[in-house]
């Protein structure tokens, strides 16, 4: 292993592996990456994997807005010998209250004004969407037709093979046991196969984040909770888009490959790190799903899992540096949108480690808007 | 083929009760697994595998392994090796990954 880098990234997500590859096409050298187990093996790898541009704040339609783009044409910019599953099916918010009405026609007139393809609907007109919907138990909602699914597990790879041909040199099965500080300064970091002397750490560990921070001596203000999701026996494609409530509790969507991704949060999931899976889950998921889809219920769960949602705050990810610690930057905190945010928080990082002027200005997101009290607050967040 | 004598299981007497596979008006034993019914009228490819389209059938017997998957009823990827066969059953054997509607 290297014994020195310019520039080190811990974790193998897809924050991880487009901040490598954004900051070796932008002609960085020396730069490692570190992965405890294999590429994807913790939130990218066990997210729902959809992407959505209906935010209700300009700089989340804007980062989104580019990561959409960015994915439209990602299996040819990184010269992906596979192909990343871009399906762009839309997503159908289903409002179940007047209150989340006049949220979503808020949203969606700032989404217009930023050139993002939303519009309210009626649920007449959600059922022309997914004819199945039981529309008793909605008011209303918004679409975007541009939002849809991909695969992560070819979406991360796609970005560290890219990055590997421009020399990122990627350490899987490697563990980040330390990180040096030395008057106020990072200057190494330590793991179980070896030491890497280094002035910059990019810590994007998702769910251990802040354990990551805390060697360093940065108290993160985040937790990471459980989130449970499961995938059914694959059928015929039958529905275009995800289907999305936050009063209902729900997102289902069909992948391409014809099997429903569906999951919800829950108030009550630990915060102590497991991942393990139960029944509650499949039992409150396996009712709400036939509640509002009934035709959904003849399908067959094969598997059910969990990951974890690395959580601020005001539910933003912090990209940043630490005030105190020189050379130690952050893409944390992504509270379960780090997925669909992959291409920006790369381009954001790299632009922000190496001085640039930045292509989306996400100054909000800093480290310090916590201590200040500026929370970025997003009112469309599951 | 049906097994008629084992040295530990008892096969009691069954009714037998129609049904048909992909149309066809066949009879098996009331509560068998549906796929038992169907060996018994020598019937051994009930689907085909999606991506080369290859012949299957039963393999695993105890409902994990998804090599008997049919239509019964309507109802797409149904384990016929666990599903007992009722009176009247409309059984087809499944192209593909099944349709719900």
């Amino acid at each position: 292993m290297n014994k020195s880098a310019s520039v080190v990234i811990i974790g193998g997500g897809i924050s991880g592996n487009a901040i490598a590859y954004e900051l070796a096409k932008r002609g960085q050298k020396d730069i490692v990456l570190l992965e405890k187990k294999f590429l994807t093996a913790g939130s990218t790898g066990r997210c729902g994997a959809g992407i959505r541009m209906q935010w209700g704040t300009k700089l989340n339609c804007i980062m989104s807005k580019y990561s959409v783009e960015r994915y439209e044409h990602l299996n040819e910019e990184l010269d992906y010998e596979h192909d990343i599953e871009f399906k762009q099916g839309g997503y159908l918010m289903c409002a179940a209250t007047s209150k989340e009405m006049e949220q979503f026609a808020l949203n969606v007139k700032l989404q217009n004004s930023l050139g993002i393809p939303s519009r309210m609907i009626t649920p007449q007109e959600a059922l022309e969407i997914i004819p199945y919907i039981n529309t008793d138990y909605m008011i209303g909602g918004a679409f975007c037709q541009k939002d849809g699914h991909l695969n992560p597990f070819h979406t991360t790879q796609a970005f560290a093979n890219a990055a590997q041909r421009l020399g990122v040199c990627i350490e899987k099965f490697t563990t980040v046991t330390g990180i040096d500080v030395d008057n106020g300064k990072v200057i190494g970091v330590q793991t179980d196969k070896g030491y890497i002397a280094t002035n910059v750490v990019v810590d994007c560990a998702g769910g251990y984040s802040q354990y990551i921070a805390k060697m360093a001596g940065i108290d993160l203000p985040l937790y990471s909770q459980r989130h449970q999701i499961l995938v059914t026996e694959p059928v015929e494609p039958l529905q275009g888009p995800m289907f999305m409530g936050f009063a209902h509790n729900i997102y289902c969507q069909q992948s391409p490959h014809g099997s429903f991704i569906m999951g919800r949060g829950d108030d009550e999931e630990p915060k102590d790190g497991r991942i393990t899976s139960g029944w509650t889950f499949l039992e409150e998921m396996a009712k709400n799903c036939v509640k509002l889809l009934p035709l959904l219920k003849d399908l067959t769960v094969v598997r059910q899992w969990s990951g974890l949602y690395n959580m601020s705050p005001d539910k933003q990810p912090i990209y940043g540096h630490a005030p105190n610690v020189e050379g130690f930057y952050m893409a944390s905190g992504f509270s379960g949108h780090g997925f669909m945010f992959g291409p920006v928080t790369g381009v954001v990082m790299a632009e922000m480690i190496l001085g640039l002027s930045p292509t989306v200005d996400a100054s909000q997101l800093c480290f310090d808007r916590f201590e200040k009290g500026q929370l970025f607050i997003e009112p469309s967040v599951v | 083929m049906r097994i008629e004598q084992h040295p530990i299981l008892t096969f009691p007497a069954g009714k037998m009760v129609k049904f048909t596979f992909d149309g066809k008006e066949l009879y098996g034993k009331e509560g068998e697994p549906i796929v038992a019914a169907l060996h018994a009228n020598g019937i051994k490819v009930i689907g085909h595998s999606h991506n080369k389209h290859r012949p299957r059938g039963l393999y695993c017997a105890i409902g994990n392994c998804s090599s008997c998957l049919a239509t019964v009823n309507g109802e797409p990827n149904v384990r016929t090796c666990i599903t007992p066969l009722c009176e009247g059953m409309v059984v087809t054997m499944q192209n593909g990954k099944g349709v719900i509607k």
